[in-house]
């Protein structure tokens, strides 16, 4: 091995950008799944009730609401409440409410969440049967969207992690073959006398595991700086994005990096020692 | 020690190296296989070492058979035969000693054991002095004695040479044939490809002489048989 430390360079190079991208990739669709996760968790039903109640049925409806199977939470936004929300949201523009006088159109709602996302559609529609609500509303072309958008990012992410993980047991392959190349009149003498493959094998197997284990290690700590990099930014001026916290997240990346670093060059070292066993 | 029979061997490129070919070689036996190149003396000596498997026939080296032979087992056929090739094919990076100890760090044989096998080789080949030396600092002649020597080391009953004083003057060819002779007494079956006719006519030894995938003659004490 002391003789080819050039391309030993080489290899654990190759195996560290590889890695890296892989990670990289990795923490992105990670991410994003948190992201659509929490965007998904936010999505609430809107109860909006009839005009003429009084206080009993408001009770009332809020008691079979709370008796459905997969309510989070119910909160109760009375009219003057949403009137006053609806102030906020307008900001400068609030003087064009002056139009209204004294009158507020809005109805008294109960504000839903539910445990799971997919849960909101039935609800909703078993919720607008209640006598007394006049309509149970959870923006449902948004929400079909977003569901639509967050199956295809772990779809695409997923593809895109097996895709690179297979480009990289071969570029990993192709860089332990030119230590094989190097090698291959010891290996031909090796099997002239007698050497069992295994016996053959292993050092190489070793050196595609200990140049994947290296190259995993720069990943991980190239990975691990500039998410912490990031994050920070992040916490600093987008707060609002709902990013993975460090620890322990990049314990278990830096694991699953170095364990298929390892795993990669193993198989690696294996494809391209097959056609040199064949003396 | 090596029964041939109705061997032949065609590639995949529809070539053929060997026809219906019938042989037995037995122990301590002296055979030079001859022919011109291309008659099939390669492939005979390939076959032995099974690196190439006959197309039909029966092949049993050391009392294995070859084509029935799993190839998990090939390494064990292979211990059982030293093999000396007209190139050396020596590690440039080893000394002497380390490229004659490899053959036996290879089959995992007892650390012990090394040192005193290799100088026993060492002193076979006459090389006990040269044995720091890198192949690189040898002449042609102290290479082959080398690639000998690595080749008996590992005490095996045939020992197979590829045209091993082809790149050899004559002077230094009779010191291998010397060293060939020398392991031969002792008990060693030797077959040894060559297109060297001085030595092939001055030995008297068994000569089979191929010619187109065939065995042409099979005479013991025989001689060359064609012009240089």
């Amino acid at each position: 091995m002391k003789r080819n430390n050039w391309m030993s360079f080489a290899s654990i190079g190759t195996v560290a950008v590889s890695l890296l991208i892989l990670g990289m990739f990795l923490i992105v669709v990670l991410n994003l799944n948190k992201m659509a996760a929490s965007l998904e968790s936010q999505v609430q039903i809107s109860v909006y009730l009839q005009d003429d109640l009084k206080q009993k049925d408001i009770d009332r409806i809020e008691g079979k609401i709370k008796d459905f199977q997969g309510i989070e939470t119910i909160t109760y936004i009375d009219k003057d409440k949403a009137l006053e929300r609806f102030k906020d949201r307008l900001g400068d523009q609030k003087f064009l409410l002056t139009a209204l006088g004294d009158t507020n159109p809005l109805p008294n709602a109960f504000e839903v969440t539910v445990q799971r996302p997919d849960f909101v559609k039935t609800l909703s529609e078993s919720i607008s049967q209640i006598e007394g609500v006049e309509s149970a509303k959870f923006g449902q072309d948004v929400v079909e969207h977003l569901f639509d958008l967050t199956r295809m990012v772990r779809l695409f992410g997923l593809g895109i992690m097996l895709v690179l993980a297979g480009a990289t047991v071969f570029i990993i392959s192709n860089t332990i073959r030119l230590t094989v190349f190097a090698r291959r009149k010891e290996i031909a003498i090796m099997k002239y006398v007698g050497a069992t493959d295994w016996f053959i094998r292993w050092p190489f197997l070793l050196e595609g595991m200990v140049l994947g284990f290296f190259g995993g290690a720069i990943a991980t700590i190239i990975l691990r700086s500039s998410y912490s990099a990031v994050t920070a930014r992040v916490y600093d001026t987008l707060t609002f994005l709902p990013l993975i916290p460090e620890y322990p997240f990049l314990n278990y990346i830096s694991l699953a990096i170095l364990v298929s670093g390892t795993f990669i060059g193993a198989l690696g070292s294996t494809i391209s020692l097959k056609r040199f066993l064949k003396v | 020690m090596i029964h041939m029979h109705n061997v032949s061997k065609i590639y995949e490129n529809g070539a053929v190296a060997l026809q219906n070919v019938d042989i037995d070689i037995e122990k301590g036996e002296f055979v030079f296989i001859v022919g011109a190149s291309g008659a099939g003396k390669s492939t005979f000596v390939k076959m032995l070492l099974r690196e190439v498997l006959p197309t039909q026939g029966s092949l049993v080296v050391n009392g294995r058979n070859v084509l029935e032979m799993a190839a998990t087992e090939v390494p064990y056929l292979r211990r059982g035969l030293g093999v000396i090739f007209q190139d050396y094919r020596l590690l440039t990076e080893k000394t002497v000693y380390e490229n004659i100890a490899f053959a036996m760090q290879v089959i995992e044989a007892p650390r012990r054991e090394m040192q005193k096998c290799v100088n026993n080789v060492l002193d076979v080949v006459g090389l006990k002095d040269k044995y720091k030396c890198f192949p690189s600092q040898l002449s042609g002649g102290e290479q082959q004695r080398v690639a000998i020597a690595r080749a008996i080391v590992n005490h095996p009953q045939i020992v197979i040479a590829d045209e091993p004083t082809g790149n050899l003057d004559p002077d230094t060819s009779w010191g291998i044939m010397d060293i060939f002779t020398r392991i031969n007494k002792a008990g060693t079956t030797i077959v040894m490809a060559t297109h060297d006719k001085t030595i092939v006519d001055t030995m008297h030894k068994r000569v089979v002489a191929i010619e187109d995938g065939r065995i042409a003659r099979d005479e013991m004490e025989g001689a060359y048989g064609y012009e240089d």
